[in-house]
C-alpha cells in the first residue's frame, strides 16, 4: 500500500477515532496521561503497520486495542501498576464490546456506554477554570498537540502546558468524576459543555490575529464536537440547534470577507458564495427539532405575526420556551432567506433576550426592530442601552446607532457616531470597515 | 475521598442571613451527619482571637491576628467524605453561607482517621499550617518529614491532636456560591493571596498557652508560619 494512502487513512482514523481511544483508556485506567501517551503510540504503530498488512477492517478497533495493550504493558512495568491491573482486572482492555461498538459507526451509539461523552463533561466541568476546560477538550476529544492549542489562543506553549497539566492534576486530586453527571444534573451542566464547543467555534470565527489557519480549523473542530455531542444526547435539543447555528454561521465563511480581507454585512454578502449544503443540513437538524414546536412557543408569548411591540408580557422563561441555541439558529435560518422575515426574528430575539438576559442581544433586537419597519422604536432600544451603560465600550453599540441614524438619513450625526466605534474597534478589519462607512457619508 | 470545607465570610450580617443561618445550619448539620458526609466541623471565633506563630533563631515569635489580614476569613470549617467533588460541591451548595457567602472545598491529600467518639469538649483549637509564598508542597513535605513525625509523636503523647493532616495543592480547590439557586463555582483557593494553607491540626488542648507551644514546637514554624484560633465554645 503506498505511503500515502496509508498516511491519510491514519489521518482520517485520527479524526474519527482519537477520541475514543483517549476516552476509553481514561476511563479504564483513571490515567488523562497514560491515556494520551498511548493513544499517541498506537497512531504511530499504525503508520508502521497499515503499510505492512493493510488498514484494518475496523481501524478504531484496532487503534484502541493497540493502545490498550501499551497500557497495559506500561502499567505492569511501572509502580502503580499491579494496584491498577487489579481494578482493571474486572474490565479487560479487550473487551469483546470495543469491537462491537465500531461496527454500527452510523447507529445511534448507547448514551451509557460512550466513553467520548464521559469525556467532553468531564473536560467540560464547571469546577475547572474556562480556559482549561476549552484546552482539556481539544487535547483529550480533538486530538490538537499542546503547542496547536497554544498557538490557537495565542499563548506561549509552557503556558498552555501548564494550564493542562494543573487541569488533570486537579481532576485526579479533587476526584472530578469521569461520568455523564446523573439526570438531575443535567440541565445545570449540558449548557457548559455547550459553551465550551461554541467558545471554540467563536474563536476560529473571530480569526482575526495569529496562525490564522489553525485558528479557522476550531470551527471545524467545534462542529464536529457539536455533531458527536448529539449523536450521543439524542434528546438534547440545544445539542442539535447548537450544531445547526455553528453550520450556518460557517455556510457564509467565504462570503463574510471580501478578496481585500474586508468584512462585508450579511446584506452585502454574495450569496453565490454560501455553502447551500451546510444550510440545508442545518435546515434538516433544526426540522428535526421541531419547527412546529417553537412556532408553538412563539405564538403563545403572543409575538408571531405580531408588531415589534414592547409589551413582553407572556414568555415563561426557558422551559416552556425554546432554548437560546435553537433561538439563535432560527435567527441565522431566516437570514438565509428572502425576503428576511424580520417580524419573526424580532420575535426570537425577544425571547432570547429574556432568557440570556444579555444586553448583546437587546442591541441586536433593537437593529431587528428597526429593519421590521419601526426605525424609531429600534433607536429608542438603543439609546436606552447606551444609557444604562452595559455594554461600556462595546464598539458595536455605536456603530449600531450609527447604522440607524444612517437610515434615518441622519448623516452627520451617523459620521459622528461611526467615528466613536472607529475608536473602540478591536481589529484592524473592523476599522477599515467603519472607515468606509465614513467616506460613504461623507461621498 | 476527604475534603476541608472552609467557610467564610466578612463577619457582617444582617438580621435576615443572621436568622436564615439559625434555621438551616442545623439543618444542614442534621442532614450532613445522617448521610455520614459530614465527618467533624464547627465554627471558629473571630480572626481577632486568631494567633500566628513563627520561631526564628531559636525564638518564638507571636503575632495577634490571622496569617492572612483579608476583609472575608474563614468562620468555620467542616471535614467532609463525599464520592467525588460534585458530591462535596452538593453539600457545600447546601450549607446557608455559600448563599450569601462562599464555601470553599479543598481535598486532603491522604484520608483522615478521625476518632469515632470524638466530643465537641475536644474541637478547641485550629491550627493551621501556612505557607509564605510559593512554595513545592511536595519538597517542603520531603523536607520535613522526620520533624512531623515527631511532632505528630509529641501531640499524640499529650492527647492534644484529635486529627489533622496535609492538604492537596491550592489549585485544587473549588469555590461555591449560591446565588439565585444558581451554585456558581470558581476554580481555585477563595482567598487568592501570597500565602495560603496548606493543612490543618485540630487540638484538643486546655488552653491557648498549649495550642500555641505546641505550634511553636510544630517544624512548619521555623520555615514558614502557623496560625491558633479557638473554636466556639473552646
Amino acid at each position: 500500500m503506498s505511503e500515502t494512502r496509508v498516511e491519510a487513512a491514519v489521518q482520517a482514523a485520527f479524526k474519527d477515532e482519537w477520541g475514543r481511544v483517549v476516552a476509553t483508556l481514561i476511563r479504564r485506567t483513571g490515567d488523562w496521561d497514560l491515556a494520551e501517551e498511548c493513544a499517541q503510540e498506537a497512531f504511530a504503530q499504525a503508520l508502521i503497520s497499515w503499510a505492512r498488512d493493510g488498514v484494518p477492517a475496523k481501524p478504531g478497533a484496532w487503534l484502541t486495542t493497540v493502545a490498550g495493550n501499551r497500557a497495559l504493558d506500561r502499567l505492569r512495568r511501572g509502580a502503580r501498576g499491579a494496584q491498577l491491573l487489579e481494578q482493571i482486572a474486572y474490565d479487560p482492555l479487550r473487551s469483546p464490546s470495543a469491537d462491537k461498538d465500531d461496527e454500527d459507526d452510523d447507529q445511534e451509539p448507547d448514551v451509557i456506554e460512550d466513553d467520548r461523552l464521559r469525556l467532553m463533561f468531564t473536560c467540560c466541568h464547571p469546577a475547572l477554570a474556562l480556559e482549561a476546560r476549552v484546552a482539556l477538550t481539544l487535547r483529550a476529544l480533538a486530538g490538537l498537540t499542546t503547542a496547536e492549542i497554544a498557538r490557537a489562543f495565542l499563548v506561549p506553549e509552557p503556558t498552555m502546558a501548564k494550564r493542562l497539566v494543573r487541569a488533570k492534576a486537579k481532576i485526579a486530586a479533587a476526584a472530578i468524576p469521569y461520568r455523564v453527571p446523573p439526570p438531575e444534573l443535567l440541565p445545570e451542566r449540558t449548557p457548559g459543555v455547550l459553551a465550551v464547543i461554541y467558545l471554540l467555534y467563536n474563536e476560529g470565527y473571530a480569526a482575526s490575529s495569529g496562525d490564522e489557519l489553525i485558528r479557522a480549523g476550531l470551527c471545524d473542530e467545534a462542529i464536529r464536537l457539536a455533531r458527536l455531542l448529539r449523536r450521543l444526547m439524542p434528546g438534547e435539543p440545544e445539542a442539535a440547534a447548537l450544531q445547526a447555528l455553528m453550520l450556518l454561521q460557517h455556510s457564509r465563511r467565504d462570503a463574510r470577507v471580501d478578496s481585500g480581507g474586508d468584512l462585508v454585512t450579511l446584506e452585502d454578502q454574495d450569496r453565490g458564495l454560501w455553502h447551500r449544503d451546510e444550510i440545508a443540513e442545518a435546515e434538516a437538524l433544526l426540522a428535526e427539532g421541531g419547527r412546529a414546536e417553537s412556532q408553538g412557543a412563539l405564538d403563545d408569548a403572543g409575538w408571531a405575526g405580531g408588531e415589534a411591540s414592547r409589551d413582553d408580557a407572556g414568555w415563561a422563561g426557558p422551559n416552556s420556551s425554546i432554548g437560546p441555541y435553537r433561538a439563535q439558529a432560527e435567527i441565522a435560518l431566516l437570514h438565509t432567506r428572502e425576503p428576511t422575515d424580520w417580524v419573526r426574528i424580532v420575535a426570537l430575539y425577544r425571547a432570547l433576550a429574556k432568557a440570556t438576559n444579555s444586553p448583546v442581544v437587546e442591541l441586536n433586537l433593537a437593529v431587528a426592530v428597526a429593519m421590521a419597519g419601526d426605525l424609531e422604536a429600534g433607536l429608542a432600544l438603543v439609546n436606552e442601552l447606551a444609557q444604562r451603560g452595559e455594554l461600556g465600550s462595546y464598539h458595536l453599540l455605536p456603530a449600531t446607532r450609527a447604522d440607524l441614524l444612517r437610515r434615518r438619513g441622519e448623516l452627520e450625526q451617523a459620521a459622528a457616531e461611526y467615528q466613536q466605534a472607529l475608536e473602540l474597534a478591536p481589529t484592524e478589519a473592523e476599522r477599515r470597515f467603519l472607515r468606509r462607512r465614513i467616506a460613504e457619508l461623507a461621498g | 475521598m476527604n475534603y476541608l470545607m472552609l467557610i467564610f465570610t466578612d463577619g457582617v450580617s444582617t438580621p435576615e442571613i443572621a436568622a436564615t443561618m439559625q434555621e438551616h445550619t442545623p439543618k444542614w448539620v442534621e442532614e450532613m451527619d445522617g448521610r455520614g458526609v459530614r465527618l467533624l466541623g464547627n465554627g471558629l471565633e473571630g480572626p481577632d482571637s486568631a494567633k500566628t506563630v513563627r520561631v526564628r533563631g531559636g525564638q518564638t515569635l507571636i503575632s495577634d491576628g490571622p496569617f492572612a489580614d483579608t476583609k472575608e476569613f474563614i468562620g468555620g470549617l467542616d471535614i467532609i467524605e463525599a464520592e467525588s467533588l460534585d458530591e462535596a460541591i452538593e453539600v457545600a451548595a447546601k450549607h446557608p453561607v455559600s448563599w450569601y457567602f462562599a464555601v470553599e472545598v479543598r481535598p486532603f491529600k491522604y484520608a483522615v482517621e478521625i476518632p469515632k467518639d470524638w466530643t465537641y469538649d475536644q474541637v478547641r483549637y485550629l491550627l493551621m499550617s501556612c505557607i509564605d509564598g510559593p512554595a513545592e508542597l511536595d519538597q517542603l513535605e520531603e523536607q520535613v518529614r522526620g520533624d512531623i513525625e515527631a511532632w505528630l509523636e509529641l501531640a499524640q503523647a499529650r492527647g492534644a491532636r484529635l486529627v489533622g493532616g496535609p492538604l492537596a495543592e491550592p489549585s485544587t480547590a473549588t469555590t461555591v456560591r449560591v446565588r439565585d439557586g444558581e451554585t456558581l463555582l470558581t476554580d481555585g483557593p477563595f482567598a487568592d493571596t501570597k500565602e495560603f494553607l496548606a493543612g490543618i491540626d485540630i487540638l484538643s488542648c486546655e488552653t491557648m498557652e498549649e495550642a500555641l507551644e505546641l505550634a511553636a514546637a510544630n517544624p512548619l514554624a521555623r520555615l514558614h508560619m502557623l496560625e491558633v484560633r479557638p473554636f466556639w465554645g473552646g
